[in-house]
């Protein structure tokens, strides 16, 4: 597996690096170019040519939509030459826009590492914005926008003679890639398999599953149905995997599943290393009342200071010794606006209270109702 | 043209005006979408196609009638870039997409003037200040006696050909505007501070200058004199347009001036009473308004900086209405009556007083 991981990325992460260190377009981000002909001019003129066209980021064209429960779907993609390939387990950003705003939502891929075609499987959530959209409007033959792939969640180089995929509801994906490395590279292992969901008809690549279960020797398989068999619990995971402290875990699922095993991992001291993958937006930190005291860091310069009270971030940033670009001070000119990355909000002068992450907000209008991330 | 007359409006109608300012405005935000990216796209590609199409006239066309269509094309491409386009997405009308070829604070366009530099210009000094004197720079431009209240120099006797040469060049009035060279003479500003601000402007004159003047003249061959003097026509139309334009949004007859001491506790009320007394608005029919960024509707661009432009038609009703009903002054006419305000004013005050002020 190693060899054929190497050579597939290392080639692949060459060829983006080399696109987008090109000639070209480095010399369209000039600015004396850029004044002549923009590079967002250039993008659009190559999209009208030929939607996957382009420069400077990766689109994909959605080959094939198939419905792998009643509430999941999975998008099988044909990335644009700047793809430059993942490792199994890896995640990407998929952008969308919804009504004339942009979104962003992170995936994990489940195809195997360097495939050509790659594949994300989405649940759709009942108040989701993105996966109701990419379930109801995404076609075959849309294009979309997507990132290079991300993400630290992958088997290792030298693969541990004993292990275990761990995964719960749509937390199958990254696993089911990494499963499909283990048979295509021949690992000669003991691997166990254990996934919970609530009944056979929410199980997702169940005929992959099975077939998997028949051509793959070295891997067993556990089906935990949680309508049938009850909940699932930490100790039913030791009844399934006996010798759970000899093997390295890689487990994927909801926060709650996966805190709850995190916590007896601990609690039992098991030797085995855990990783883990959280495929949930970033949790949204309740408001709290005005005046708690909260951080505000500025995650580019790495400072951070402790505030309370309802001051504009820009007065109380100043107090704090900071010098955040500004201008009116009134909320006019947006000369002080920047990304929040995280935490939540009040617009001052809507009162509006919001917690979406990576959202633009000006300092001089808003007060931070938690603790809060800008990228200044 | 004097200081505006403090408002008859109690503390508690400024505070009602203002809810119901608010309550218009959020009509209109919270329902932003599809329909305003589109148009601003649009505008995007009408303003390429127009410069290809311009451009290409002027190089590959033949005779008198192909350069004076290229040089119109190239021209309108330049307004709605500067105008409809540059202006208002620089205003951050179209942050909330997300979509970094329209944010605000990234924009550059295709005039004399740093996008910085204008962003500080207009966005914080103007927009802030509005119609201030000694605040807004933006009144008389540092060169335009206006007001009685500004005191009267010699230099003002030029005044008509001054407000020529600034009509004629207007891209580099704007350009040079956040230079403040006043402060600089006067030592307010450090040197090191103005010399940056030079180099700013200047860099960005190069780069028009080397673009229109110079690459796509030497482009052409042996045609380049017809490109030359057709991107020179071009910039010339865009000058006396976007002159014209700006103007009619704050000079015009009846357009109320403060002073500084009479803003010092402004609510959000007296901020918006302030901005739509130092405003007015020009009638005509949809291109009229596209080709102006929608600044015919100055008054609600005021009041709403950072709203799609394209919405000021459907609010300026229900802003007329709340004039009305407040009896504020709702100052709107054609180009023509407007513009003739501003030029009556122009001479007016190139006069000295009459009597010296007491």
């Amino acid at each position: 597996m190693q060899s054929s991981h190497a050579s597939v990325s290392h080639t692949a992460v060459h060829r983006f690096a080399h696109a987008m260190n090109s000639p070209l377009v480095k010399a369209l981000r000039h600015p004396w170019v850029e004044s002549i002909v923009r590079l967002s001019a250039v993008e659009d003129a190559l999209k009208c040519l030929h939607p996957l066209l382009s420069l400077t980021s990766v689109r994909a064209r959605v080959v094939g939509i198939l419905d792998e429960t009643a509430t999941t779907k999975t998008f099988v993609l044909q990335p644009n030459a700047l793809w430059a390939g993942a490792h199994a387990g890896q995640f990407v950003r998929v952008q969308l826009e919804i009504n004339g705003r942009r979104v962003e939502r992170s995936y994990s891929l489940s195809s195997r590492s360097g495939a050509r075609r790659i594949a994300f499987t989405v649940k759709r959530q009942d108040y989701g914005l993105v996966s109701q959209h990419l379930h109801r409007t995404v076609c075959v033959g849309d294009v979309l926008t997507i990132s290079q792939a991300l993400g630290e969640f992958v088997l290792p180089d030298a693969l541990p003679a004993k292990l275990l995929l761990l995964s719960a509801g749509s937390g199958i994906t990254p696993v089911m890639s990494m499963l499909r490395d283990l048979q295509s590279c021949n690992y000669r292992g003991d691997a166990v398999f254990l996934h919970v969901c609530r009944s056979s008809d929410d199980l997702i690549f169940a005929a992959q599953l099975q077939a998997l279960a028949t051509e793959f020797s070295c891997m067993r398989l556990v089906l935990h149905y949680d309508a049938s068999a009850g909940l699932f619990s930490p100790q039913l995971l030791a009844q399934h995997v006996p010798d759970l402290s000899e093997r390295d875990t890689w487990m994927c699922g909801p926060a709650g599943f996966m805190d709850a095993i995190s916590m007896y991992w601990d609690a039992q001291y098991l030797g085995a290393a855990l990783f883990s993958e959280r495929f949930v937006a970033t949790p949204i930190l309740p408001s709290t009342a005005p005046g708690t005291a909260v951080a505000v860091s500025f995650a580019n310069s790495g400072f951070t200071f402790t505030t309370r009270g309802t001051d504009p971030l820009l007065v109380q940033a100043e107090r704090a010794g900071l010098t955040p670009k500004h201008g009116c001070r009134i909320g006019i000119c947006r000369s002080c606006q920047c990304v929040k990355t995280s935490g939540t909000v009040e617009n001052l002068q809507t009162g509006e209270v919001s917690s979406a992450p990576n959202e633009l907000i000006r300092l001089c209008i808003s007060t931070a109702r938690s603790d809060v991330a800008l990228a200044l | 043209m004097s200081f505006a007359k403090p408002t008859t409006l109690s503390r508690e109608q400024v505070a009602e005006f203002e809810r119901e300012v608010n309550t218009i405005r959020d009509g209109v935000m919270n329902n932003l979408g599809q329909a305003d990216v589109d148009h601003i796209r649009g505008m995007v590609r009408i303003s390429r196609a127009s410069e290809i199409g311009g451009r290409a006239l002027l190089h590959f066309g033949l005779g008198p009638l192909s350069w004076l269509a290229g040089v119109l094309a190239l021209a309108s491409a330049k307004i709605l870039d500067n105008m409809e386009i540059g202006h208002n997405v620089m205003h951050g009308q179209y942050d909330w997409t997300g979509d970094p070829a329209l944010n605000s604070q990234t924009f550059e366009w295709d005039i004399a003037c740093d996008g910085e530099q204008w962003r500080h210009s207009h966005n914080v000094i103007h927009h802030t200040y509005t119609n201030i004197l000694g605040k807004d720079r933006d009144l008389g431009y540092s060169l335009l006696r206006m007001t009685d209240e500004q005191k009267w120099k010699p230099r003002h006797w030029f005044q008509p050909l001054a407000n020529l040469m600034l009509a004629m060049g207007f891209q580099y009035g704007v350009g040079s505007h956040d230079l403040e060279i006043g402060r600089y003479k006067h030592g307010v500003m450090p040197k090191a501070e103005f010399k940056a601000r030079l180099d700013r402007f200047l860099t960005k004159v190069g780069k028009v200058w080397f673009k229109d003047y110079l690459l796509f003249p030497a482009l052409a061959l042996w045609s380049a004199p017809r490109v030359l003097a057709g991107n020179f026509c071009a910039n010339l139309i865009r000058n006396l347009w976007t002159y014209l334009i700006i103007f009619c949004g704050h000079f015009t007859e009846g357009v109320a001036i403060y002073c500084e001491e009479d803003t010092r506790d402004e609510t959000r009320g007296d901020w918006y009473i302030r901005q739509l007394s130092g405003s007015s608005n020009l009638t005509g029919g949809r291109l009229f308004h596209t080709m102006s960024g929608h600044l015919s509707h100055q008054i609600e661009h005021h009041l709403f900086p950072d709203m799609p432009a394209h919405r000021y038609p459907e609010v300026a009703p229900q802003i007329q209405a709340l004039c009305r009903k407040y009896g504020l002054f709702y100052n709107t006419g054609s180009l023509f009556r407007q513009y003739l305000t501003v030029m009556k004013r122009i001479l007016t005050y190139t006069l000295p007083p009459k009597r010296l002020p007491v």
